[in-house]
């Protein structure tokens, strides 16, 4: 018989809401009830942009928690999101990460599937089960949703709608999406980070100006702004694009111009729950799929997008900016991944962490921050918490 | 069978050498010198360079930006990262004359790491893609490192 849920997954969650306990980064009860109460719970998951899938029978394989989706854009040009696995006995059905395909084919037993996942043949089907019924053993289904053109699935019927879900963050996420989300995909750079995902997703706004030397180096400030977050654990950023003036000390300063012509707003960061951020900075239109390759390690794609409006050299800059300046060896961002594999094992140390720019509470939350506060996470922490069941010790 | 003489085969082993033995000593100036005024480098995903999407891990398109590679890792990066010892393995696989004095040489590669606590794996798997140039000094006009490790096991300070 298993246990009660309660007497494996308990956490002494600190009274005051600036303070995170850190053996939740890396207990494995924990992590799997993390996958059952939020990667299988009632949150959405993107999963891909219509515009790494543009041409029929383009598809993508990624995980939901460690559950493998399989998103395909069928002959009939409309997107559809399954399970990952045979109808039949559950077999990988795609082991490639891209690709187009005019079918699906397991080669276990060569049940064949089309692009809108209807089952077209199985060999032997006269000796089939009394209740065998081909119309009815598709590819499983997950259920899904597009805003922007970003694909989002959940595994539980009681999520909200889309538009509700994102709340407020459906503002920086436009912004993201260069507006109307009519983007074409340039390429990946994918990482597997050595952290817990939810240490991943807690980078904050306070480190900014103080971890990334560029930004000194280069006298480069950033533009007034603001940082919002939501009931359900969104965060968004939304501020001035500060354009930084040639110092000399670059001596290819053409990386760093600014090509677009929106700056009033023209940086912003779109933070979805659990583990999805989507981003644009300066002339780069930047997606960060990621899942949780168990309880310590996070894997994350970095898919960069141009408009598709978008002239020749436009696209070339948005290349060039973008593979030098973000990612896993970014310019303005290698720093953040070094951090995340220090984290991680710095939070294998007893205790809470605290959070402290930007608190102005500790016996409630609230939802707006300024740019540069770390307590713009709060928010979420208090929705992973509430999620999760964990009460809070009294004051 | 090949009719490239000894002679080159090795001066472009010695440019490829340079190269890798730069990278594992972490001497960027070096790194630098291994490349000519018209010198690009490209670091790129396999996945990426199979379907024709250009991003890249690296991608310095012009003599300033390796420069400014070197800026990077010496001056930007330093003293914010935990620092980690390279060891690149390669094998030369072919090598075609392209022009006067230059040739198109493909080597696999494979590079260890081991970061300061001291246990070492495989970061990177790939080949090279180059245009070298013979002369008093070899030296690669373009460095394309196509890595078959689509998903690095880490953040990646040094060139590869």
């Amino acid at each position: 018989m298993n246990a009660p849920e309660s007497t494996y997954t308990q956490v002494a969650w600190p009274a005051k809401v600036n303070e995170i306990p850190k053996d939740i980064f890396d207990r494995e009860d924990v992590y799997q009830l993390e996958l059952e109460k939020i990667f299988y719970g009632p949150e959405w998951h993107a999963v891909a942009h219509a515009g790494e899938i543009p041409n029929p029978g383009d598809f993508k394989t990624i995980n939901v928690g460690e559950r493998p989706i399989l998103v395909v854009r069928g002959d009939d040009g409309e997107i559809r999101t399954f399970y990952n696995a045979c109808s039949h006995r559950g077999n990988l059905l795609e082991t490639r990460v891209t690709g187009n395909a005019a079918e699906f084919e397991c080669p276990y037993h060569r049940w064949l599937f089309d692009t809108r996942g209807a089952l077209r043949g199985a060999p032997g089907d006269e000796d089939f089960s009394p209740s065998f019924c081909k119309e009815e053993m598709g590819v499983p289904t997950i259920r899904s949703t597009e805003y922007l053109g970003l694909i989002f699935v959940t595994c539980s019927d009681k999520t909200p709608d889309i538009e509700t879900y994102l709340g407020r963050t459906k503002d920086a996420l436009a912004i993201t999406l260069n507006g109307d989300g009519r983007l074409k995909l340039l390429g990946y750079q994918k990482v597997l980070y050595d952290v817990n995902w939810k240490a991943y997703a807690d980078n904050d706004g306070y480190h900014a100006p103080l971890l990334h030397a560029a930004f000194k180096l280069l006298n480069w400030q950033g533009g007034e702004g603001e940082q919002y977050g939501t009931e359900n654990g969104h965060i968004g950023f939304e501020s001035e694009l500060k354009v930084p003036e040639d110092t000399g000390f670059l001596n290819d300063p053409s990386l760093l111009h600014f090509k677009g012509t929106e700056s009033s707003k023209g940086s912003a960061i779109a933070s979805i729950f659990p583990v999805t951020v989507i981003t644009k900075h300066m002339d780069m239109i930047n997606i960060r799929f990621a899942f949780p390759r168990g309880v310590g390690s996070t894997e994350v794609h970095y898919g960069y997008f141009a408009h598709v409006d978008d002239d020749e050299e436009m696209v070339r800059h948005r290349i060039r900016q973008s593979s030098n300046m973000l990612g896993p060896t970014g310019l303005v961002s290698m720093e953040d991944a070094s951090i995340f594999s220090r984290i991680h094992r710095g939070n294998h140390t007893p205790g809470n962490v605290a959070f402290q720019k930007g608190v102005k509470h500790e016996d409630r939350i609230w939802y707006d921050f300024k740019q540069n506060d770390e307590a713009g996470n709060l928010p979420r922490w208090e929705h992973y918490r509430k999620s999760m069941g964990f009460n809070r010790e009294e004051a | 069978m090949s009719n490239i003489s000894t002679e080159v085969l090795l001066a472009i082993d010695s440019v490829q050498n340079s190269y890798i033995h730069s990278l594992d000593t972490k001497n960027m100036d070096a790194w630098l010198a291994t490349f000519n005024n018209e010198g690009s480098y490209i670091c790129i995903a396999a996945e990426n360079e199979a379907n024709n999407l250009p991003i890249a891990l690296m991608l310095d398109d012009c003599y300033a930006r390796l420069q400014d590679r070197v800026t990077y890792v010496t001056k930007v990066w330093a003293g914010t990262f935990e620092d980690y010892q390279t060891r690149h393995f390669t094998q030369r696989i072919s090598t075609e004359e392209i022009g006067k004095d230059t040739y198109r040489v493909i080597t696999n590669y494979h590079i260890l790491y081991t970061p300061e606590q001291g246990q070492t794996n495989v970061l990177v798997t790939g080949h090279y893609d180059d245009e070298i140039v013979l002369g008093d000094t070899p030296l690669f006009k373009s460095k394309k490192a196509v890595m078959d490790t689509n998903v690095s096991p880490r953040y990646i300070v040094y060139p590869v």
